[in-house]
C-alpha cells in the first residue's frame, strides 16, 4: 500500500481531515478518533469517558436522542461510539450518497453532545448491567484480574467500561468537563470509500459555521508505571475448565521495541503454524484456543498469553506455558521459525487493508498516535534488518517476569499453582 | 437486450462488482468465481452440505469432529504442512460448520492462489483421517466443548434449541455430546466423510484479484482436482423439515449474573426467498437499531433490558428467529407481557410505511456492507450455489426493494408470540 493514498487536510477549528478514496459498493466508513479514552478517566470516576462515549448517540445540538436516531436508522447507516484505552472513537458506515448529509454530525457529536440527564441515567445502567453480565465470562474475570496485577490503578488499570461503584454516581456535572476537553490533545477525521466530493463540502460549511475547535493529533507517549502487588492471583469458579493468562506490560506502538515484540506475538500466536497451538495444541491437545493479546497502544502495551484447559490438566498447562516462556528468553527463533514469523507479519498487512473500515481504523490510530503516514511500510522495512538475536534481546528486556492469573475450580488452581511454585520463572528456586 | 438490463440493474444496485461466473465440472461440482480487481487477497471457499444435520444416530459431533480432523493433513500432506505452507505464502486459513453445511476457506495474496487451491482441495477432499491423530484431536474438540459449557448464556440458548426443536438434528449441539464424542473412531469418520462430501454436494466459490488468464489457469487444472474426479451421490442431501415445539420453560443455570428471556419460532425455510425476505425485514423492524419497536420499547422507554436482540437463522430446514432480551430476574413477567404486547400489535396494526422504509435500508445497507471484502463474497456465492439459489448478487435487493406491506404483513403472525418456544433462564 502506498501511504500517499490518502490526502489530508485542516478543517476550520483545527480538526484534521484524512481521506482515501476506494472502489467499494457504493459505501463509506468513517473514523472520528479522539486522543484520551479511558486512561483519561479521572481518579475515582473509571468509566467516564464510556459513558461520555455511549452518550454521543444519544443527542447533540438541536436533535434529541430520538431524532439523532431516527436520522441515522432512516439512512440504514450504523453508528457507534466507543471509548477504549487512548482514544474515544465515533464510527459511522453508510451509504456514499448519504455521507454527505450524516458526516457532520460526527463532529457535532463530539463537540455539542447534549448530555441530557435521563439520558445519561439510561446509558449508565446499561453500562452498569454489562458490566455485571461480562462476570459469566471467565475470560473476562481472569483478564480483569491480570490487568489488575499488571496496571494497578493505573492509566490502563482498568476496563474502558468503567467501576460499578465509581460509574453508579456519575452525572453531567462529572461529564461536563470531560465533554470540553475532548479534542485538545488531537483529534482526527478519518474518512475512506467511494466519497463523493461533497463530504468535504459539507464538513468544511459545518466546521465553518459551527466549530469543533481540535488540536493536530500526536499525543505524547504515556509514561510506563507501575503494577499491582504480586504476580499470581487466582479467581475461584465453578467452570469446567481453568483459564491461564500469563503476560507482562510491555513498550508503546511507537517505541522501536514494540515491532519486535510483534514479530515475538506473530511467531507465537499468529495462525495455526504458531508455536503456542502447535505445541499447546496439536502436540499435547491441551486447549482448542490458545493465543497471544497484544492490541496496539499508545502506553504500556500488554503482552498476553492465553489458553483454557480442562481443571485435571490445568498443571500440566501451567508448567507447558511457562516452559514456552523460558524458551523465548533462552533461545533465539531458529532460522526457519525467523523467516515464518517475517512472511506472516508481511502477510498480515494486507489483511488490514480488505475493507474501508479496516482502512479507516488504521490510518486513525496511526495518526491519532502521532506516527509517521508511512509507519506501516517503515515497520515492514525494518524487518529485514532484525535478526532472532535481536528478538531474543528484546524478550530479554522485557519479558523477563510474567505474571499469572488463573480462574476456575479449585483443585484445577491448586495444581496450576503448584506448577507456578515449582517453576524458575514462577515463585520457584531461581539460579 | 434482457442481459444488459439485467447487468445495469446490478450496476445500479452494487455499484463495481460484475459478475457472478459459475462452472460445472466433469464431477458435477460446481465452481462459482466473482474477481473483484482491488481486493489485496483471494478468497478460495470450498462449501459442502456436510452440516450436523446429516449425522445419524450415533455420529453426534461427527460433522464438526472432522472439519477438525481435515487440518489433520492428507496423504501428500503432514499434519500441520497446509497451515505451515498457507501462512508462508502470506495467507491464513479456517473452517466452521453450521447445521446445514460446512465451508474451509483460504485466503491468499493472488500468487499463491494457485497453490493454496491444489492444497486446499486435497486436504478436504482426501483426508488422512489416521486414528492417533483422532485420539489427539479428541482432547481439543472436547476442550472446545468444556470452554462454550463455561459460557452460561450459550447453554441457555442450546437449552432453547433443545426444547423447542425436539428430536430435530437443530436441537442437538453441533459441537455434539460428550459421550458419542468419546466413542467416535476414524473408521466411523471414514463413513460420514464418504457418504457426504459427494460431488453435487460440493461448491468450490473464489473471489479477489482474479485475472481472466489467472482465473482459465485454475479452472484448467480443477478437472483434474480432487473436486473434478470427486464421486457423486446420485442425489442431493437435505435434512427433515423443522416443527418447533412452542411452550414455556423456566431453568436455573449455573454463573448467569442477568435472567435471559429466549424465544425461538419455526419459520419458512432459506428455499422461499420472498417469505425469508419478509421476515428479514419484519424481524429488522422489531428489533434492528434504536428506534426499532422492541428496543425502544423496552430498553428506552421502560428501561427494563440492558439489550434484546432478534436474530433471523435463515436454514434449510426451515428458518428460525431468536430472541434474547437480558434483564433483571424480577423483571421477567413484564418484560414478557411487553414484548408480547408489540408483537400483538403489528398483527393486528401493520406498521407505517417510515418504519418500513427505514428497515428496508437497514437491511440493504447491511447486505452491501458485506459485499466488500473478497470473504464475504466468497461466502455469499458459494452458499448460494451450494443451495442452488440464483448466482446474482444484487438478486436479494431487489427482492427487498419490491417487497410490498402486504406480503410482510403475514410475517408479523409468524411472529406470534403463541407459536413461540419461549425460555425463562435464571441465574442460580
Amino acid at each position: 500500500m502506498s501511504p500517499d493514498c490518502w490526502t489530508t487536510s485542516t478543517l476550520p477549528g483545527g480538526l484534521l481531515l484524512a481521506q482515501r478514496q476506494r472502489s467499494a459498493p457504493g459505501l463509506v466508513a468513517a473514523r472520528l478518533w479522539i486522543a484520551g479514552g479511558s486512561s483519561l478517566d479521572p481518579s475515582g470516576q473509571r468509566g467516564a469517558h464510556q459513558l461520555l462515549a455511549g452518550l454521543m448517540t444519544r443527542g447533540c445540538g438541536q436533535l434529541d436522542a430520538e431524532a439523532l436516531a431516527d436520522l441515522v436508522e432512516s439512512r440504514g447507516a450504523a453508528l457507534r461510539a466507543e471509548a477504549n484505552e487512548d482514544s474515544l472513537v465515533i464510527s459511522l458506515k453508510c451509504a456514499s450518497d448519504d455521507a454527505a448529509a450524516l458526516l457532520p454530525l460526527l463532529v457535532q457529536m463530539a463537540g455539542a453532545a447534549t448530555l441530557a440527564p435521563e439520558q445519561i441515567a439510561i446509558e449508565r445502567q446499561l453500562n452498569l448491567q454489562t458490566l455485571q453480565r461480562q462476570r459469566e465470562d471467565p475470560f473476562q474475570l481472569c483478564h480483569e484480574a491480570l490487568r489488575t496485577l499488571l496496571y494497578g490503578t493505573g492509566p490502563y488499570g482498568h476496563d474502558p467500561l468503567g467501576v460499578a461503584d465509581e460509574l453508579q454516581p456519575l452525572e453531567r456535572t462529572q461529564l461536563a468537563p470531560l465533554q470540553a476537553r475532548l479534542g485538545q490533545d488531537g483529534a482526527v477525521l478519518v474518512l475512506a470509500g467511494s466519497l463523493a466530493a461533497d463530504c468535504g463540502d459539507a464538513l468544511e460549511a459545518a466546521q465553518a459555521h459551527q466549530p469543533w475547535r481540535a488540536a493536530a493529533p500526536g499525543s505524547p507517549l504515556l509514561a510506563q508505571h507501575g503494577g499491582g502487588n504480586g504476580r499470581l492471583v487466582l479467581l475461584e469458579q465453578d467452570t469446567e475448565q481453568v483459564v491461564l493468562m500469563l503476560g507482562v506490560s510491555t513498550t508503546a506502538l511507537g517505541d522501536p521495541d514494540n515491532l519486535p515484540l510483534r514479530l515475538l506475538q506473530v511467531h507465537l500466536g499468529l495462525g495455526m503454524s504458531s508455536r503456542l497451538f502447535v505445541e499447546m495444541r496439536e502436540a499435547r491437545g491441551l486447549a482448542y484456543d490458545v493465543g497471544v493479546h497484544m492490541p496496539a497502544r499508545r502506553g504500556p502495551t500488554p503482552f498476553i498469553w492465553h489458553l483454557s484447559t480442562s481443571a485435571e490438566r490445568a498443571g500440566e498447562a501451567t508448567t507447558a506455558l511457562l516452559d514456552e516462556w523460558q524458551r523465548l528468553l533462552l533461545q533465539p527463533l531458529s532460522d526457519a521459525e525467523w523467516e515464518l514469523a517475517q512472511a506472516k507479519y508481511l502477510g498480515q498487512e494486507a489483511f488490514g487493508r480488505q475493507t474501508c473500515g479496516q482502512l479507516a481504523d488504521r490510518q486513525a490510530l496511526l495518526l491519532g498516535f502521532g506516527l509517521p503516514s508511512d509507519f506501516v511500510e517503515r515497520c515492514l522495512a525494518r524487518t529485514v534488518d532484525l535478526d532472532a538475536a535481536a528478538l531474543q534481546a528484546v524478550a530479554q528486556r522485557w519479558l523477563l517476569q510474567p505474571r499469572l492469573s488463573l480462574c476456575g475450580p479449585a483443585e484445577g488452581l491448586a495444581a496450576a499453582e503448584r506448577a507456578w511454585n515449582r517453576h524458575r520463572l514462577g515463585a520457584g528456586p531461581q539460579d | 437486450m434482457g442481459l444488459v438490463l439485467a447487468s445495469s440493474l446490478s450496476e445500479r444496485l452494487l455499484p463495481g462488482l460484475g459478475t457472478v461466473h459459475s462452472w460445472t465440472l466433469p464431477s458435477q461440482a460446481q465452481v462459482v468465481a466473482l474477481p473483484l480487481s482491488d481486493a489485496p487477497l483471494v478468497c478460495l471457499d470450498l462449501w459442502c452440505r456436510a452440516g450436523s444435520v446429516f449425522e445419524q444416530a450415533d455420529e453426534s459431533g461427527m460433522a464438526h469432529f472432522l472439519e477438525h480432523m481435515v487440518f489433520k493433513g492428507s496423504e501428500r500432506q503432514q499434519a500441520g504442512a497446509f497451515d505451515l505452507r498457507i501462512e508462508a505464502l502470506g495467507g491464513s486459513s479456517n473452517a466452521a460448520t453450521g447445521f446445514d453445511d460446512v465451508h474451509y476457506h483460504v485466503l491468499v495474496p493472488p500468487a499463491a492462489a494457485g497453490e493454496a487451491c491444489e492444497l486446499l482441495l486435497d486436504l478436504v477432499l482426501a483426508p488422512r483421517l489416521n486414528q492417533q491423530d483422532l485420539e489427539m484431536e479428541r482432547q481439543v474438540v472436547l476442550e472446545e466443548l468444556a470452554q462454550s459449557q463455561d459460557q452460561p448464556d450459550e447453554m441457555a440458548l442450546q437449552t432453547l434449541l433443545q426444547l423447542g426443536c425436539g428430536t430435530h438434528p437443530y436441537g442437538h449441539p453441533i459441537l455434539g455430546e460428550r459421550d458419542q464424542l468419546e466413542a467416535h473412531d476414524a473408521a466411523d469418520m471414514r463413513r460420514f466423510q464418504q457418504r457426504l462430501y459427494r460431488a453435487e454436494h460440493c461448491v468450490l466459490a473464489l473471489s479477489g484479484p482474479l485475472p481472466s488468464a489467472m482465473l482459465q489457469a485454475l479452472l484448467d487444472r480443477l478437472a483434474e482436482s480432487p473436486l473434478g474426479r470427486l464421486p457423486t451421490a446420485g442425489h442431493l442431501s437435505t435434512g427433515p423439515g423443522l416443527q418447533l415445539m412452542p411452550g414455556e420453560h423456566r431453568q436455573p443455570f449455573a454463573r448467569l449474573e442477568a435472567a435471559r428471556l429466549l424465544m425461538a419460532w419455526s419459520l419458512p425455510g432459506a428455499e422461499q426467498r420472498e417469505a425469508v425476505a419478509a421476515l428479514d425485514l419484519a424481524t429488522s423492524l422489531l428489533a434492528e437499531g434504536r428506534r426499532s419497536r422492541l428496543v425502544e420499547r423496552l430498553r428506552e422507554q421502560l428501561q427494563l433490558v440492558e439489550s434484546i436482540d432478534l436474530d433471523l437463522q435463515v436454514l434449510e430446514c426451515g428458518s428460525l428467529a431468536l430472541l434474547e432480551a437480558v434483564c433483571e430476574p424480577d423483571d421477567l413477567p413484564q418484560v414478557r407481557r411487553e414484548i408480547d404486547a408489540v408483537l400483538l400489535g403489528l398483527i393486528d396494526t401493520p406498521p407505517p410505511a417510515a418504519e418500513f422504509e427505514r428497515s428496508r435500508r437497514l437491511i440493504c445497507n447491511g447486505y452491501r456492507f458485506g459485499l466488500e471484502a473478497a470473504a464475504g463474497i466468497a461466502a455469499v456465492i458459494g452458499n448460494g450455489a451450494l443451495w442452488q439459489r440464483p448466482l446474482a448478487l444484487h438478486e436479494p435487493l431487489e427482492i427487498m426493494l419490491q417487497l410490498q406491506p402486504e406480503v410482510v404483513q403475514p410475517s408479523f403472525a409468524l411472529l406470534a408470540p403463541q407459536r413461540a418456544c419461549v425460555l425463562e433462564a435464571l441465574p442460580s
